[in-house]
């Protein structure tokens, strides 16, 4: 057995060897690490320990993948949701938002455009009274059952009236086709309305300006503008002031939905609608374009389910994406219990191996919102192609996005620390 | 040079109230600079309990325990994380991270020491590879290792961090004799040269020829000594 016999102490001292070093053959011993008095780097405390979960993650190609996917879906569903709310909350107010006048007036008790309260037609003439005021057209606003030219289906449809010569409403390819406009009968249609309306733009493109049917009544269509669709209306038509009431009969002149008001050059929009607020009867209330549009969408986000339905989709996928990254860090760590209490044993602190924990989930965080966001971009291209939903990436979505994500790991990757005391150096012996 | 280890009056009980059952009473030990020595003792004697509170991985209960000069009775959490530090250990498993390779195993003992760059880390650690005899197998991840490599590896870990004490807990248990034999050599051998002193716990018998002293551990308490050279071949 005692093959190997101790060798007897070496007697005289080597430099560097205590006295009892035994066969020394010559060979270098390695140098001792340099321990120079170089200032702490916090760099290297933050970035030691995300290598450390890096090359942890790497190892395992298929867990690392799963990790990846499932943040990516996380991502995905949030973008989804997040910009179905915003493009329903857009178009709902489109008819509202292309809208180019300085001032509106509308009945305090309007809760939403397509259901106004009407307002007196004199108010417009008293507003026109005030000096800041160059111009105030009342506006008359209606749904109508539009008949498909095509194939005859019905369909309702918002009428927009008001006198065009004004100059106070404007649509995009409005300015050309007011002479047509003038004549009695004669409407333009908003190009992006769906295409369950018929294929006016082809037909007019095909045929020059043809009869339609509106309200049981048949009016020509004379040329396009561009408003697009909104909630409470999937068209538009616009036309003078004269044939909208010609359209809708039962309507009295002397009630208007809206007054549109264009301010005289160099006034002050904040001290008109203050002068007009003073002015006005309780019956009217003043907003600029943006409070108009957020009047609106104010509506549609408190009154309805909608706001609510897509916060719910939002927050189930960063539940689910966080439940997806718990469970990788947490079987990560489980799975390699030994090894942490190794690295605990070896003088490794819970908080270093906590940051490398939060590291990991933070690597997963990023790793998996870039693919996710191509695909949403992708996504939101060929979705918003096929719903007519304004379906747009825009750099403060994207950021918000991020965050949630990041927030989402990070909250999975404190919850999954919490196995790290699982790993016990005092049990590796 | 004062002692690396300094034990007087230790006494450490698992358990509490009802159902405490000490395992170590009154422990006196104390291991001179650079010195060499095996603890044995019939399984459930408390080697490995002794093993842990001098590697200051649990808490103390009673007595004295000076390691490397610091006082473990009471002493704070993080005050035996930094010890441990200065503590090379070496486990019954060779226990290195799966997703490292040899070399970067090594380098992790190094890691904690923020004076270090990471070439000094890296040059440190292939150095260390090649002192155990593995300077071709940097590359290799533990998987790819025979158990004698790894364990040579986890030696030339517990070394790389020039440690002031190594302990280790029957470290040739999952070796055969031959590369058993051949890693606890290595690390007589790394440890004499530094003058580094050892405290394993062994039930193999045929590695006693390493030790400068033998100590025999029964029932909790430290038996009269014999001398290494008295232990009868099996
Ligand atoms: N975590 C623990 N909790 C409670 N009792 C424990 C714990 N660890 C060990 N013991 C008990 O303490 C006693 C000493 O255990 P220890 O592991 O120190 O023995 P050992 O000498 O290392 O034995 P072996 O040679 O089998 O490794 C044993 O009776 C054991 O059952
Ligand atoms: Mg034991």
């Amino acid at each position: 057995m005692n093959a190997h016999a101790r060798h007897p102490p070496v007697p005289a001292a080597t430099p560097g060897y205590l006295p009892w070093a035994p066969e020394l053959t010559g060979e270098p011993s390695p140098p001792p690490v340099a321990r120079s008095p170089r200032r702490i780097d916090p760099a290297a405390a933050l970035w030691l320990p995300a290598r450390l979960a890096w090359r942890q993650l790497r190892a395992e190609k298929a867990r690392l993948f799963s990790a990846i996917a499932g943040v990516m879906f996380a991502c995905v569903l949030v973008f989804m949701q997040l910009g179905f709310r915003s493009a329903l909350f857009d178009s709902a107010t489109a008819l509202l938002a292309s809208f180019r006048a300085d001032l509106y007036l509308m009945h305090p008790l309007t809760v939403v455009s397509f259901k106004p309260e009407t307002l007196p037609r004199v108010r417009a003439s008293q507003a026109l009274a005030l000096p800041e005021v160059a111009q105030a057209v009342p506006v008359y606003l209606a749904q109508a059952t539009w008949r498909n030219p095509v194939n005859g289906t019905r369909r309702p449809i918002q009428l927009v009236g008001f006198d065009l010569e004004a100059g106070v409403m404007d649509f995009p390819g409005l300015a050309p086709l007011i002479p047509a406009l003038k004549q009695p009968d004669t409407m333009a249609f908003d190009l992006r309305s769906r295409p369950e309306f018929g294929p006016v733009p082809a037909l007019l493109a095909d045929r020059g300006p043809f009869q339609a049917q509106v309200a049981n009544r048949r009016m020509e269509v004379v040329g396009l503008i561009e408003i697009g669709p909104s909630f409470g209306a999937d068209g538009n038509v616009v036309m003078s002031e004269t044939n909208f009431r010609r359209l809708v009969k039962e309507r009295l002149v002397s009630q208007v939905d809206l007054v549109a008001i264009k301010l005289a050059p160099g006034a002050d929009p904040a001290a008109a609608a203050a002068r007009l607020r003073a002015v006005m009867p309780p019956d009217v209330r003043v907003f600029n374009g943006r409070e108009l549009v957020q009047f609106e969408r104010d509506y549609w986000e408190e009154a309805t389910p909608i706001g609510f339905i897509f916060m719910f989709g939002s927050i189930m996928g960063l539940i689910v994406g966080m439940v997806i990254v718990y469970q990788i860090l947490f079987s990560d760590i489980a799975s390699h219990l030994k090894e942490y209490a190794t690295l605990k044993a070896m003088g490794y602190s819970n908080f270093y191996l906590g940051r490398a924990v939060l590291s990991a989930a933070l690597i997963l965080a990023v790793l998996g919102f870039l693919p996710g966001f191509a695909l949403s971009t992708a996504l939101y291209d060929f979705v918003g192609k096929g719903t007519f939903l304004p379906l747009e990436m825009d750099a403060e979505r994207a950021l918000g996005v991020f965050a949630m994500i990041f927030t989402m790991c990070a909250t999975a990757g404190l919850l999954a620390m919490r196995k790290l005391r699982d790993a016990n150096p005092a049990d590796m012996f | 040079m004062t002692a690396p280890v300094e034990i007087a009056g230790l006494g450490y009980a698992y358990g509490e109230g009802e159902l405490r059952r000490p395992v170590l009473r009154d422990i006196a030990l104390t291991l001179a600079p650079g010195e060499i020595v095996l603890l044995t003792g019939p399984s459930g004697s408390g080697k490995t309990t002794l093993l842990t509170l001098i590697g200051a991985l649990r808490a103390m209960q009673e007595g004295r325990c000076r390691v490397l000069g610091e006082e473990l009775l009471g002493a704070s959490e993080g005050q035996r994380v930094a010890l441990r530090r200065r503590i090379g250990f070496i486990f019954q498993q060779h226990n290195l991270l799966g997703f490292l390779t040899a070399q970067q195993n090594v380098a992790m003992s190094i890691e904690l020491d923020p004076a270090t760059s990471e070439r000094a880390r890296l040059e440190r650690a292939t150095a260390m590879l090649a002192a155990v005899g593995l300077s071709d197998r940097g590359a290799s991840r533990p998987a790819q290792l025979s158990g004698g490599q790894r364990q040579r590896v986890a030696v030339a870990r517990a070394l790389a961090g020039d440690p002031g004490l190594i302990l280790a807990d029957e470290p040739t248990a999952a070796l055969d004799r031959q590369s058993g034999g051949e890693v606890v050599r290595l690390l007589r051998d790394l440890a004499k040269r530094r003058g580094v002193p050892i405290l394993l716990v062994t039930h193999d018998p045929r590695i006693l020829d390493i030790a400068d002293r033998i100590i025999a551990m029964e029932d909790g308490r430290i038996v009269p000594t014999k001398q290494a050279e008295a232990v009868p071949a099996p």
